[in-house]
């Protein structure tokens, strides 16, 4: 039993995890039409650079918020610099976004090597408590609580704010958006740099649970495309259901059937895709 | 048509003659480029012909060099080996690709790249079966009934009489009514619907002779490397073959095998000089999508179309002069 609940706790630290990245490459795909796959390096590059600062004896908390700035700058530069160029051909986009993984991912070889790093826990979540016969890290108890905290937050911004009305609407008609006097240049690159920042704040927060190495950046990648397939496009509520179910069956796959728990996730999919083509939550976009 | 011919004579007498020409390291790589050829025109098939972008491709690459390592200490038969990871394949491709294609672009480029990491992760975990990160040993060696064939030379040749094989049958498969169909249906596919056709069925075709393909490149990739790893089936390695048609020119046959060509040259040739080689790749890559039109095969006609361009212009002003003249004159 408690290690049942230990497992649960975990899953969902997890599928916490996968939301925060799955959330951003979500976004970008319904609002700018674009399959970011340099989502997963922006993730791996986040977690270095917050791995980097914490070495030089700046503080988590610190490493996390330059970790995410960085991020998200880099997000814009990309945004602004390259596929600004590519807007509406599909095609070009993905090779570009496949290119800057491959450059993204090789500097980071280069400079930080290939060797597994981690990121401590921070001193003040590095204890645990214990209710009855069972322990729980804090620190997977606090990931789950940023999660839901950003869920909440995100679904305010979506349902409550005007910004939230531009990226519903953008998702689902971006010319009718444009034509009503909105700089949908701004919304794009607005929208790019914020996902970006969730793929960093993804990759710190991780950097304790999962580590840093390379190849990651392709794993954390994939499983976000499935949260986004299962969840759907266009609401917040679908990444985040289908991130912590795809946690969650990880984490318990990893214990029952070990060497099958990515055919389960795949399977999972298949069987969304075949009840609802458009995903869990997803609204019916072109 | 007739230019056409004259081409392929012409990639003919060059298959033929290049290992009078180049070292045998360069007929080694001859021979890995035919069968990367063969991996990129499968692809170029659902890309230029179909409209389909797989990111997952490798998947079929794999399933074809992993049956024939597999199946290959069992049975030494080539053909039957090769046979086999041809159907096993195409099947796979059939029964996924009926899943797939329900989707839309973007979801379908997501869910074979789900798809081939699927492959890549149980390569990795069935280790009984695939022999896990260690990756396998192909025991049976290739023979086509005439003895056992080990030399390069002799591997040259059949990767280059089987890239040959290949690109005809493309070229009768795209010109063949479904394959018209297929095309329409790329171009617009509630025109070939309302025409009685269903899309479905006929990308379903495309995609599954595409899996085939890119299984029977699979598996002559194994003879020809001897050893495989999960590195086969990983999506970027499906990228890099999405790269090669890219490079070469999306929606021509031949364009994907020219660009194979140049990817693996360029590949093996920056690699000596340095360990960059992905970023190398990646900056190349993002410079040919900002400023590139199209693959090399386009390049061409677009040099073609601008001489062209030139002359109609020159005669075009020569007509207006005239025409000026002309009013002067009166």
């Amino acid at each position: 039993m408690s290690i049942f609940s230990i497992q649960l706790l975990t899953g969902l630290a997890y599928g916490m995890l996968y939301f925060m990245i799955a959330a951003g490459l979500m976004i970008i795909l319904g609002v700018m039409n674009i399959v970011n796959l340099a989502h997963g390096t922006l993730f791996l590059i986040s977690s270095y650079i917050a791995f980097t600062f914490i070495s030089q004896n700046v503080g988590f908390w610190a490493a996390l918020l330059l970790a995410m700035a960085g991020t998200a700058i880099l997000g814009i530069i990309i945004e602004r610099l390259l596929i600004k160029r590519v807007y509406g051909k599909e095609l070009e986009q993905v090779l570009l976004t496949f290119g800057l993984t491959y450059i993204i991912a090789d500097t980071a070889k280069w400079i930080w090597g290939t060797e597994m790093h981690t990121i401590a826990v921070p001193a003040l979540l590095d204890s645990s408590i214990t209710m009855g016969s069972m322990v729980f890290p804090i620190y997977r108890l606090f990931v789950v609580l940023v999660g839901c905290g950003l869920a909440l937050l995100l679904w305010y911004f979506e349902s409550r704010t005007r910004i939230g009305a531009i990226i519903r609407a953008g998702v689902d008609d971006r010319d009718m958006v444009s034509a009503l006097g909105i700089n949908v240049g701004l919304v794009f690159t607005g929208v790019f740099a914020f996902g970006a920042a969730l793929a960093g704040l993804s990759g710190v927060l991780g950097g304790p649970l999962i580590g840093i190495y390379t190849g990651m950046d392709s794993e954390i990648l994939v499983t976000s495309l499935i949260v986004v397939v299962i969840g759907g496009l266009g609401s917040w509520k679908g990444s985040f259901i289908g991130a912590i179910l795809i946690g969650l069956i990880e984490t318990f796959g990893k214990v029952w059937f070990p060497s099958l728990s990515m055919l389960i996730v795949f399977l999972l999919m298949v069987v969304v895709l075949i009840i609802r083509p458009q995903g869990l939550f997803g609204r019916e976009v072109a | 048509m007739k230019k056409n011919l004259l081409i392929m004579f012409l990639l003919l007498i060059a298959a033929a003659a290049l290992p009078f020409i180049v070292s045998e390291y360069g007929i080694n790589l001859a021979a890995e480029i035919c069968i990367m050829a063969i991996f990129a025109m499968s692809l170029g098939l659902i890309m230029g012909y179909a409209g389909m972008v797989s990111l997952g491709h490798a998947a079929f690459f794999g399933i074809g060099s992993y049956t024939v390592t597999i199946l290959g200490s069992h049975l030494s038969n080539f053909y039957l080996l090769i046979l086999g990871s041809i159907v096993l394949s195409g099947l796979v491709a059939l029964i996924t690709g009926a899943i797939f294609i329900r989707t839309s672009k973007f979801y379908f480029l997501m869910i074979t790249l789900a798809f081939g990491q699927l492959l890549f992760a149980l390569t990795w975990q069935l280790k009984d079966l695939t022999g896990g990160a260690d990756g396998m040993k192909i025991s049976s060696t290739m023979n086509l009934g005439f003895g056992d064939i080990v030399s390069p030379l002799g591997i040259y040749f059949v990767m280059a009489g089987a890239a040959i094989l290949v690109y005809i049958f493309l070229r009768f498969f795209v010109h063949s009514p479904a394959g018209k169909i297929i095309k329409g249906v790329m171009e617009n596919e509630s025109r070939m619907k309302a025409l009685g056709y269903d899309p479905r069925i006929y990308k379903l075709l495309a995609y599954s002779v595409s899996g085939a393909l890119a299984g029977f490149s699979g598996s002559l990739y194994g003879y020809f490397n001897l050893f495989i790893s999960p590195d086969l089936t990983n999506w970027m390695f499906s990228g890099q073959v999405m790269i090669m048609v890219i490079i070469g020119g999306v929606g021509t046959l031949i364009g994907p095998a020219i660009g194979a060509g140049l990817f693996i040259f360029l590949q093996n040739f920056i690699s000596t000089y340095t360990e960059r080689w992905p970023l190398i790749m990646g900056l190349l890559l993002v410079i040919l999508v900002i400023v590139g039109k199209g693959g090399i095969i386009h390049w061409f006609d677009l040099l073609r179309s601008k001489i062209f361009y030139r002359r109609s212009q020159k005669r075009m002003e020569y007509a207006q002069n005239h025409a000026q003249k002309e009013e002067v004159t009166n």
